[in-house]
């Protein structure tokens, strides 16, 4: 079979995957879109930053120096939650060394965060284990530490609540007594409707119900955070932080601090990783700036591992009791979801992972009737913030378990049944996602085909080998989010004939700078080592929303092509005078314009720009742009085209299961992606690997292990990341769908790979064992004790509240 | 902050440990040592470093083979490459394979991670199966005890403050030998045992005449539970005295219930793993199983090699 509508690049490690499938996928020797027209895009060109990083000589904020730095450190609560009657610091301000001691009650600081129900230092009580008290800055780390216990906090231990569905009981401990507006801990409410779900279940052949939950997990980058602060003697104020969305981060430090914000410059240093746990400003990143201003001296807060653990934002669990149905041909007729977040103390992003896990609620395959109620609980833990997939794991893992489950109750193939259903282009979903590119379809049976599906699953029960499928469906276009979903940009050529690039996106390790320079490589005609980015300061570069949403490629890369552009025609109205030849008739190729008929007139950009600029009334070559991708706001119905392009892709997991120990071996994990075009196919296979790589750790083995409010072994061993060992082959297909708006047709890819990961694997458990796994990571004791039970550990959870069949207030 | 202390010889070593009582520590390869004073659980104010003792170091196989002596300084890597090892004691080379990674093994010995007294550590169980002997040396000279006896419960030993483990010595059957380690962990690599488990077993004929099972991190100490080996001895190893050992394991470890499973959990997997240990020693023993192939860690093969 071949695919119907888009090119095909087969991952490079096809040859080995095909041995397992019965049939070779003939796709393979399909050649790659349009890659010839290209001089750049479609090239597997190494990351720019990858020589100094893999050398040692990339700066990080740890590795900044300047004259007088001081150590912060941060005093957490050990309580989940307490009212604080009384703070003293007084001998920690008397140990030498000791050069700023802050808390509440010596500072300025206002309430921050989505529902400004935070504030840097606790005021009047903690709500959990690691909420800030107090902060020191010192001579040094030593001498910070030593502060910090000489710090006295008198504490009322309050009751606390941990389970979400307890949390929303009306006898639970109220967590925010301060907030009016809400009742008991329900901190949210995402309540969506679609059709008329109850008619359509009367005439549901096969309804199939259950519940999904999942765990608290964290980002986990290698560089913890570390933000260094500094005033210069005018007040002006300098922040170096890891964050992605530098632009709300001033204005955001501004209104906290009551600082003018047209005096604060963030400068963004090289990441060491992110996956969304850097993505906006937390309260250490105010406490470095309360601790330069009340020592008068730059200072850097540095957090160990075990506070990365403790004291920042988490993926947060989502329990999702689900029904879909469908009628006898297995055309899907509704699906009904009772939702439970579980956000932890305060509400940052996290408290908007729904915005997401809705999409995939609504939108994955056609789904004619919907309705989602979902409620946000305050609970005394950690709080969600918005990593890598925001929600949608979660989301996917109930929806993609429950086709399969559909599928076998119907008698049909869960391939058949997706297929069936798949979204394709030109749809408008039912919640106004408006579907353009769609590569699904294809997805699905490359990865069928390579697995060899149709021959093996339901097979190797008695091997305890299973086969599991689950596709996605995200944002890859941009995600309004806020008033602009736009990127700036300026390209410019100066005498030496180098290309500058300055975007508003940042570089976080992702691999934004290359897919940029490559673009504008591409639109200039230039080779890509002549492309300078630069994107860390927010002095120089044009305003960006920021990292999130898989939005760089399509938003910056908009952005950056439209301004190369301009550069390029500006840098060919000059040439057209000096060859002598009409703009139109010219090109450029590797950073000559040459006459289009004779390429034996040339002239090198270089040359171009110099004696564009080098004359009287000569002129620099710059040009900007600024691009907003044309989407919408979500109404207060939760409709509206969110995004201007979205990715899908499917995966199929094998498993083998040992019923001895529980203990789960991934075998093999083929995927196939709409990427729109590939840019540049290693970044986009690197993206995917990478990111079924974090996919297998939240489905195998990653989790906060929370007793009582306190995470019983904050490090990275307990933690459970995997390791190469864990990880096996990943079959990465690139399937291009060259997508109408985005850059060179590119779509997101950031985010997408993990997202199936925990669905697939849970359906290959579920095939080798013939249990559903009902909850990941799925740790060996769990999937020994679901196997002995011999059926479906129906976790004992439900939605706390029955669904409302009126409308919903959105919070 | 500590001062480090580099010792010339063994008697140096106790010498100075017995002059710094309480306030020493020898350090071996640091693995453990640097991350507990990381962490505050231990503060010594001396190091006393073992790395320049070339008496600690080494494999050293004695009367023809019959006798292996491992120095307490032997690094983890040293065990896991040594091929005679590999084939006459592979539980302790299977259980050097899983412990860290290859980064930590280079560093680790064996002496150190039976000395830290972790319950989960890889070396004890393999090294119990294997009959070894501790040599200790102390303010008062030598002495040797079974292996066993070393173990004083989690993160202890019977060690004094100023006694140093200084060698291991195992007797090694020439023939009809064979052990295994498995283990449970949540991910198959960099982990620590949530069960470890070895067998040994001596086969005469087609008869089991010695039999050695030991347990990993289902008590506070490493154990030696003699009715399991005992439901294999006199026995060809079929299945039921196989899955009679286990059970009998099973009966007799105390495992607790903590963030790495149940204790019901990890009493089942005692018994799974025990079975499976057992088997595959007897294939070692009776020359089924391809010499120097470790088992998985879980002692389940893949499904296409079955």
């Amino acid at each position: 079979m071949a695919p119907s509508c888009c090119q095909v690049r087969v991952g490079p490690d096809l040859n080995g995957a095909a041995e397992v499938g019965s049939d070779r996928w003939d796709g393979r020797a399909m050649p790659a879109s349009q890659v010839d027209e290209f001089q750049v895009i479609g090239k597997r060109v190494a990351k720019l930053d990858a020589p100094a990083k893999v050398t040692g000589r990339t700066v990080y904020a740890d590795d900044l120096s300047m004259a007088g730095l001081l150590e912060g450190a941060i005093l957490r609560s050990p309580h989940a939650h307490a009212r604080i009657r009384s703070i003293d610091v007084s001998a920690a301000e008397q140990l030498p060394g000791v050069r700023a001691v802050i808390y509440a009650g010596n500072v300025t600081q206002r309430p921050f965060g989505y529902s400004h129900d935070n504030l840097p230092l606790k005021r009047d009580k903690v709500r959990f284990i690691g909420d800030e008290v107090a902060a020191v800055a010192a001579i040094d780390e030593e001498t910070a530490k030593a502060a910090l216990s000489m710090i006295k906090v008198d504490y009322e231990v309050l009751p606390a609540v941990f389970d979400p569905f307890e949390a929303l009981e009306e006898t639970a401990p109220v967590i925010h007594d301060e907030r009016p507006d809400i009742v008991g801990n329900l901190s949210m409410r995402w309540d969506y409707d679609a059709g008329d779900v109850d008619e359509a279940a009367t005439r549901a052949a096969v309804v199939v119900e259950g519940d999904y939950s999942s765990p608290q997990a964290a980002p986990v980058p290698i560089e913890t955070h570390v933000i260094v602060a500094s005033f210069d003697p005018d007040g002006h104020l300098t922040v170096w932080s890891p964050v992605h969305m530098v632009f709300m981060y001033r204005k955001e430090l501004a209104d906290c601090l009551g600082l003018d914000w047209r005096h604060i410059t963030v400068i963004q240093p090289s990441v060491g990783g992110s996956f969304g746990g850097k993505i906006d400003i937390d309260s250490h990143d105010f406490i470095t700036v309360l601790l330069a201003r009340h020592s008068g001296r730059p200072v850097r807060l540095a957090l160990s591992r075990e506070e990365e653990f403790t004291g920042t934002r988490t993926r947060q669990p989502i329990h999702f009791h689900l029904r879909t149905g469908a009628d006898a041909e297995g055309n899907l007729l509704f699906r009904d979801a009772e939702v439970v977040s579980d956000n932890g103390a305060y509400n940052a992003w996290g408290s908007h992972a729904m915005l997401v896990a809705m999409n995939t609620v609504t939108s994955m395959y056609r789904v004619p009737n919907s309705r989602v109620r979902c409620s946000v609980a305050y609970t005394n833990k950690n709080y969600g913030g918005s990593v890598r997939g925001f929600g949608n794991p979660q989301a996917t893992f109930a929806v993609e378990q429950q086709m399969e489950e559909l599928a076998d109750a119907l008698g049909m193939d869960p391939m058949d049944l997706r297929l069936r259903n798949a979204n394709q282009s030109g749809d408008v979903t039912p919640q106004g996602l408006e579907i353009t590119s769609c590569g699904l379809s294809d997805c699905l049976r490359i990865v069928r085909e390579q697995s060899g599906w149709d021959q093996r699953r339901g097979t190797m029960r008695g091997r305890h080998r299973g086969l599991g499928a689950a596709a996605f469906i995200h944002v890859g276009g941009g995600a309004r989010i806020y008033a602009s979903d736009g990127c700036g940009a300026v390209v410019k050529v100066d005498d030496s004939g180098e290309v500058t690039l300055i975007t508003g996106a940042s570089e976080l390790g992702q691999g934004s700078e290359t897919v940029l320079a490559m673009i504008v490589a591409e639109e200039m005609g230039i080779p890509i080592d002549s492309v300078r980015v630069v994107n860390s300061n927010t002095d120089v570069k044009p305003w960006d929303v920021g990292v999130h949403a898989s939005r760089t490629t399509f938003v910056a890369g908009n952005a950056a092509r439209m301004a190369a552009a301009a550069a390029r025609d500006k840098l060919l109205e000059t040439a057209s005078e000096l060859l002598e030849t009409p703009a139109g008739e010219l090109r450029v190729r590797d950073g000559v314009v040459e006459v289009a008929a004779d390429p034996s007139r040339r002239i090198e950009l270089g040359r171009v720009a110099r004696r564009r600029l080098l004359r009287e009334g000569g002129g620099v070559v710059m040009a900007t742009a600024f691009y907003d991708p044309p989407t919408h706001n979500q109404d207060k119905d939760y409709r509206g085209n969110i995004s201007a392009a979205y990715g899908f892709g499917a995966h199929v997991a094998e498993v083998e299961v040992d019923p001895g120990t529980g203990m789960v071996r991934l075998i093999n994990l083929w995927t196939a992606h709409d990427v729109g075009r590939a840019i540049n196919p290693m970044s986009c296979e690197g993206q995917i690997e990478g990111g079924a790589a974090m996919g297998i750790g939240l489905a195998l083995s990653e989790e906060l292990v929370i007793f009582d409010g306190e995470i019983v072994a904050p490090n990275l061993h307990d933690y459970g990341m995997p390791t190469a060992v864990d990880v096996p082959r990943t079959v990465v297909n690139l399937v291009e769908t060259v997508d109408p708006l985005g850059p060179f047709g590119a779509k997101g890819v950031g985010e997408a790979a993990l997202i199936p990961v925990p669905a697939a694997v849970a359906n290959a458990v579920a095939d080798a064992t013939g249990v559903r796994p009902r909850e990941y990571p799925m740790r060996p004791w769990k999937v020994k004790a679901w196997i002995d039970a011999g059926e479906s550990s129906h976790a004992s959870r439900r939605a706390a509240e029955p669904a409302d069949k009126g409308g919903g207030d959105n919070g | 902050m500590a001062e480090v202390f580099a010792a010339g010889s063994i008697e140096e070593v106790v010498a100075f440990l017995a002059g710094h009582r309480g306030v020493s520590l020898p350090i071996a390869g640091g693995t453990d040592v640097m991350v507990d004073k990381r962490n505050g659980r231990v503060h010594p104010e001396w190091l006393v470093d073992l790395t320049s003792l070339e008496a600690l170091a080494g494999i050293e196989f004695r009367e023809g083979g019959k006798v292996v002596r491992i120095g307490s300084m032997t690094r983890i890597r040293s065990l896991e490459l040594d091929p005679v090892l590999g084939r006459r004691a592979a539980a302790l080379v299977e259980a050097a394979r899983l412990l860290g990674s290859v980064q930590i093994r280079t560093m680790a010995t064996v002496g150190g991670n039976l000395c830290h007294g972790t319950p989960s550590a890889e070396m004890p169980p393999p090294l119990l199966v294997h009959d070894a002997d501790c040599e200790v040396a102390g303010p008062s000279g030598r002495r040797v005890m079974p292996l066993v006896d070393l173990f004083a419960g989690p993160g202890r030993t019977v060690l004094e403050p100023d006694e140093l483990l200084v060698a291991l010595e195992l007797r090694l059957p020439d023939s009809g030998v064979g052990s295994c380690y498995l283990r449970q962990t949540v991910r198959w690599s960099m982990d620590l045992a949530g069960v470890g488990v070895a067998a040994a077993v001596e086969v005469d004929g087609s008869t089991v005449t010695k039999a050695r099972v030991a347990l990993g991190a289902v008590a506070p100490v490493p154990l030696l539970v003699a009715e399991a080996a005992n439901a294999l001895v006199g026995t060809e190893l079929d299945a039921g005295a196989a899955a009679e050992a286990g059970r009998r394991a099973a009966a007799a470890c105390s495992p607790i219930t903590d963030a790495r499973g149940t204790e019901s959990y990890r009493r089942q997997v005692v018994a799974v793993l025990v079975e499976r240990a057992a088997r595959i020693a007897w294939l070692r023993a009776t020359g089924s199983w391809p010499a120097g192939v470790p088992a998985p860690a879980n002692g389940v093969l893949p499904s296409e090699v079955r």
